[in-house]
């Protein structure tokens, strides 16, 4: 059985469609990456699967049953845009209201079991308000943990952590999906951060769904490709270019890729031997998520 | 099978009455709303006292003379609203109105809405327990309001003359009960607003506000000093019926419109 099960998903806000006949299909236990430019309809679809905003047409299930059951939405997580908190209350009277929302019978040790989970222990008697941006963040995760439950859905839960936040976002979502059945959606900019942890992506533009695949095949699919230095890299890259097609200049490497499933020592011995221009380094490399996800809205553009 | 859906219903009322008596008290607001409730009828029964008008002989004349003026006024004439009959318990009834309407405007404009209708997707649930929690507070106000008005009555040495007030101690019981349960009108006007108007808390304010004008004459006459049984039971009928009728609306908004 699927988690979430979306069929002709439709909104619109006056004349614009923000979600547009989406279809969105999330399984079991997967961590699903949920990625798109801003305004694609990210935010709009997980608010939609949330019974936040109403849906002009289309379908949503979620583990089988209409997304308003009562049941089923008594198992869901949630961290879209802010916590919503009370910013006047402490942190712990915030997660007591959400506890009580929740029925869950022990709440003082399910707050405190959470609180630790997101490093905040030290942080229930805070006011809200007085809280930093990387806490607040924190405190909303924590939030959306509390009372285990089977569906999480994360709007741009990493904006705002440091380092360490990160780490322990990625170490906690890993460890409910595989410990606790858990299924996650989240949606980040973070590309590099999705990578880590994500097991299913969804790429969604203008409102309608332009990919969904697994990481492994989204591994498959990203191709190789060669990255060098030479010591004279304007002609290296001139011959480089008309012997195997493409060659371009990574800016931010300040190296040449070599594209097209060339073998790396072939490209190094081809520039010494036939120009003499010796490689002072060489990698082979895949291209990342990020990489991938920029040709492709690149593509779409066109 | 009703009897179990009988008993789920309960038993989320219960929880959720639970959540907003808990939002409620661990808030400041309506800490201050009873404080100004309390406070309010002693200020406006001492300051009166001492700055009154002067009579055509010079004479200082208080504008409360007796101190159930500041509960209401028998006879129950609307058409002869002066200073005092504006200035008594009826102010409460706008008080009521701008707290609904900051308690359930917090619910969106803190986001935590989101928290909370996700996890439930019934919102009868939610406008039933708004309302009787936010009526429990109006009556409190009433209460402290009553309480407040005999301290300062004290205070300001005026007349507890139950006869010169032209009541009794039975139609000043039955006025308090009316009064009370007529706010349920003004509860569920301000709720079924401040769910319109969500995050724009200035709208569902301005708009109960102007609801609660044209409501005011009606209160001295559905709630005379000298109230009888059947302006209480106009009122302890009337109030929920009403609250029913606005509570099913606030319920349909709630469900047809985006929340957040």
């Amino acid at each position: 059985m699927n988690a979430i099960e979306i069929r002709n998903l439709t909104k619109t806000f006056g004349e614009k469609r923000a979600v547009d006949g989406l279809n969105m299909t999330v399984p079991q236990g997967a961590i699903y990456g949920f990625i798109g430019e801003n305004g694609s309809g990210k935010s709009t679809t997980e608010k939609l699967i949330c019974g936040l905003i109403q849906p002009n047409g289309g379908e949503i299930k979620l583990f089988g049953k209409d997304h308003r059951d009562q049941g089923v939405r008594a198992h869901i997580g949630v961290l879209i845009e802010s916590p919503g908190c009370f910013p006047n209350c402490t942190v712990w009277n915030n997660m007591k209201l959400q506890a009580a929302n929740l029925g869950i019978k022990d709440e003082d040790k399910e707050i405190r079991r959470v609180l630790h989970l997101v490093r905040m222990d030290g942080a229930a008697s805070n006011k809200y308000k007085n809280c930093s941006l990387g806490m607040k963040q924190r405190i909303g995760i924590a939030f959306a943990l509390l009372g285990n439950p089977s569906l999480l859905v994360l709007d741009e839960p990493i904006n705002g952590l440091d380092a360490d936040g990160m780490r322990l976002m990625r170490e906690i979502l890993v460890d409910i999906t595989k410990n606790y059945g858990c299924t996650v959606l989240i949606s980040s900019h973070i590309l590099g951060e999705l990578e880590k942890i994500a097991t299913h992506y969804g790429i969604i533009r203008h409102g309608k769904m332009l990919l969904e695949t697994t990481a492994a095949r989204l591994n498959e699919d990203c191709p190789t490709y060669v990255a060098l230095k030479a010591n004279d890299m304007q002609k290296a890259r001139t011959v480089l270019e008309r012997a195997f097609g493409k060659a371009d200049s990574d800016e931010a490497t300040g190296e040449i890729r070599v594209a097209g499933g060339v073998k790396a020592e072939e490209v190094a011995k081809y520039l010494y031997e036939n120009f003499a221009i010796p490689v002072t380094q060489l990698r082979t490399a895949k291209i990342n998520l990020e990489e991938y996800y920029i040709n492709l809205m690149r593509e779409e553009r066109k | 099978m009703s009897g179990v859906k009988h008993t789920a219903f309960i038993n989320r009322l219960k929880s959720m009455l639970k959540v907003d008596a808990r939002r409620m008290f661990t808030a400041p607001t309506v800490w201050i709303m009873f404080g100004i409730s309390l406070a309010l009828p002693v200020l406006i029964l001492v300051m009166t006292s001492f700055i009154g008008g002067n009579t055509e002989n010079g004479e200082a004349a208080a504008m409360f003379t007796n101190v159930w003026q500041a509960i209401g006024s028998a006879g129950g004439n609307a058409m002869s609203m002066d200073i005092a009959s504006m200035c008594n318990i009826n102010l409460l009834y706008f008080l009521v109105a701008i707290f609904v309407c900051l308690f359930v405007g917090e619910d969106f404009r803190s986001g935590y809405v989101k928290n909370l209708f996700t996890v439930r997707s019934k919102k009868t649930d939610y406008v039933l327990s708004k309302t009787i929690i936010l009526f429990a507070a109006a009556a409190g106000m009433f209460l402290l309001y009553f309480i407040g008005a005999m301290a300062g009555g004290g205070i300001a040495g005026l007349s507890f003359d139950v006869a010169a007030a032209g009541a009794s101690a039975g139609g000043i019981v039955a006025c308090m009960i009316s009064k009370i349960f007529f706010a349920l009108v003004f509860v569920s006007i301000a709720l079924t607003l401040a769910t319109v108007g969500k995050q724009k808390l200035w709208l569902s304010i301005l708009g109960s506000l102007a609801a609660g004008m044209l409501l005011f004459t009606m209160i001295p006459m559905m709630t005379p000093l000298n109230s009888g049984a059947f302006n209480v039971v106009l009122c302890v009928l009337g109030g929920p019926a009403f609250a029913a009728g606005l509570g099913a609306i606030s319920n349909l908004i709630l469900n047809k419109t985006n929340l957040v």
